[in-house]
């Protein structure tokens, strides 16, 4: 551990001494200062270390140092049926659960050759996009209290409340969901809870503009945003940002548009789009995502039909539990489906979707075997944390935390 | 990466607002004065706002049918209704229960001896429910659990034994939904 430990700090000392300066790094007496941020810092959202070097308040260079939440998850996967690993998968992004259940499940589907009902694709897109309002209302809330606007953070968090409330009823809790099964759901959609869904809805619009229109005049706010953070298109691309950031950069990426999947075909809403590539587009272009999930909801609720939430696959859907007591049949293939698992054919896949931070993606190399023998996350949390010390540098100490607000990592994630 | 085709949903223009600038902000935005008094004016008629807050202990929550509260094993007729077959401890993805099964006069032949769930593992995902043959283990409506020591989080099968009568609403909910 000691020599490992020696290791990672002389290549942070060299990543940071590499910023083209001329100040030395050994000399004390130069008023070049190595300022460690977090794991415990409250404005780097979760255990996010940062080591910058600063020239008085000016940032020379920064370096995001990661891995204070790693719990092995690609590791874990390995030893894991296709159906245990679900619960890990709300502990990826912890801010918006069901997102990433959704994303596991689809392509484990993909993998199994499983299509859902078309019942269930359409509560999966109200899931993933209740999830994305859920995670955005955080980062508003956050991002605005890291600039000092402390009123939105208690209204943004209100309204996730609402949503959880929400959750709590559609799959049992507020939290880690677990909700999507294989193939399925692990419960319909009750006409209370969409009921619940579409009074949620009718008032969030105006509680939404009132955050909106408590910050896009005021004058701080707009000082402390504009300019901050920039990144350019072509170096978001070449970093592999994906979501509000790149849309920030003026690139128009969106997978549910561009990689369709469920049934986001049938659902017409727009992707925003922003130039300025700085901190205050990245709020513009997460503020409108959330104006259109909330169009997505109401479409997808309209259209919900009525049917089967389960996939009619008895070798590898879970049956319906009325059944499984009765019958034979479903008696013995719920037995073999809980402990061999579903036994996907021999192959590998990706399947990426648009989650709240950008592309989520899964890519599972199965051995034909009931566990994976490889899963691997692309989680966009860990992606878009990269060209922080490009967005940082020639900052002042007080855009870093303006700037990781706008990023919206999730340690969870970025982790694994 | 090119940038994607633009299909009949591309954007707008007009359709989103445009950005504030620094430079788009009026006078009376640059002098911040009416910043303050408007947020004066937020914090007062907050005071008037309904409460969205619960004072918890006093004010308890009860929770919908469809609430994952600890796991539970259905007491029917005095027996616990579980045939000891270890499905669940198979699919509790937090290795959390452990059964032990033996032989019973009684008609479902088989019982457990032993049945442990380790409260501090448990993460209340509800496959072991879902796992079960038998609809013998069940997600109650309890959500308020303390412990002493790890001993005592380890709940054998005097404490997690809960009447058929009590569970109602959960079964019913179960047979309606899953
Ligand atoms: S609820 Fe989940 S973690 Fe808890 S005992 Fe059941 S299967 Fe295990
Ligand atoms: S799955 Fe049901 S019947 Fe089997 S051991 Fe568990 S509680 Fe008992």
């Amino acid at each position: 551990m000691g020599s490992d430990g020696t290791a990672a700090k002389q290549k942070i000392l060299r990543a940071l001494e590499n910023a083209d300066t001329n100040v030395s790094f050994d000399d004390v007496l130069e008023h070049d200062m190595v300022l460690n941020m977090g794991p415990q810092h409250p404005a780097t959202h979760g255990v996010l270390r940062l080591l910058l070097r600063l020239d008085g308040e000016t940032i020379v260079s920064a370096v995001p140092d990661l891995g204070y939440l790693h719990r092995g998850y690609e590791k874990i996967a390995e030893n894991c049926t296709f159906h245990e690993f679900i619960p890990h998968t709300d502990r990826l992004d912890y801010l918006s659960p069901l997102a990433n259940n959704v994303a596991y499940v689809l392509a484990v589907e993909k993998l199994a050759g499983i299509e859902a009902t078309r019942r269930t694709q359409y509560i999966r897109v109200i899931c993933a996009e209740l999830a994305r309002l859920a995670s955005h209302l955080v980062w508003l809330g956050t991002m605005a209290m890291d600039v000092g606007a402390v009123t939105v953070l208690l209204w943004g968090f209100r309204e996730r409340e609402k949503i959880q409330d929400i959750w709590d009823v559609l799959t049992g809790v507020r939290f880690t969901t677990s909700f999507t099964r294989i193939g399925g759901l692990a419960q319909d959609l009750t006409p209370e809870c969409s009921a619940m869904v579409t009074s949620f809805l009718d008032q969030f619009a105006d509680n939404l503009n009132e955050c909106e229109k408590i910050l896009v005049r005021n004058r701080i706010f707009v000082e402390r945003c504009e300019g901050i953070g920039v990144i350019t298109k072509d170096q978001a691309l070449q970093y592999g940002i994906t979501g509000p950031i790149l849309r920030a950069c003026g690139v128009e990426h969106d997978l549910r548009r561009d990689a369709p999947y469920l049934v986001y075909p049938e659902l017409d809403f727009h992707v925003p789009v922003y130039h300025d590539c700085d901190v205050l587009a990245r709020f513009y272009v997460r503020v409108q995502e959330m104006k259109e999930s909330v169009k997505i909801l109401r479409q997808a609720l309209a259209k919900l039909p009525e049917g089967p939430v389960n996939a009619g696959d008895p070798k590898k859907v879970l049956p319906k539990k009325e059944h499984t007591y009765g019958r034979m049949e479903e008696l013995i293939h719920d037995f073999m489906i809980i402990n061999f698992g579903i036994n996907p054919p021999i192959g590998e896949i990706y399947h990426a979707v648009e989650g709240s931070k950008g592309e989520l993606g899964f890519y599972i190399v199965s051995h034909g075997e009931g566990h994976p023998w490889r899963l691997k996350i692309r989680s966009p949390s860990f992606v878009n944390l990269q060209p922080l010390p490009v967005m940082m540098k020639g900052g002042m100490i007080s855009d870093v935390v303006a700037i990781i607000g706008s990023i919206d990592p999730v340690m969870g994630e970025a982790d694994k | 990466m090119d940038n994607p085709p633009s299909t009949s949903k591309s954007m707008t223009p007009d359709s989103q607002p445009p950005i504030i600038h620094k430079k788009d902000l009026s006078f009376l935005d640059r002098i911040y004065i009416p910043q303050i008094v408007n947020g004066l004016r937020i914090t007062i008629t907050q005071i008037f706002r309904p409460k969205f807050t619960r004072q918890y202990p006093e004010e308890r929550w009860t929770p919908p049918p469809s609430f994952r509260g600890r796991p539970v094993l259905v007491e029917q007729n005095g027996v616990e209704r579980c045939v000891a077959c270890g499905l669940c401890a198979r699919v509790c993805p937090a290795l959390a229960i452990e059964v032990q099964g033996s032989e019973t006069e009684l008609l479902k032949e088989r019982y457990p001896v032993k049945f442990e769930i380790n409260m501090l593992r448990c993460i209340f995902c509800g496959f072991c429910e879902e796992a079960c043959p038998e609809e013998a283990i069940v997600m109650s409506q309890e959500y308020e659990l303390t412990f002493t020591s790890q001993d005592d989080a380890v709940f054998g099968k005097e404490k997690l034994l809960m009447s058929v009568e009590k569970l109602r609403d959960r079964l019913e909910f179960l047979r309606k939904n899953r």
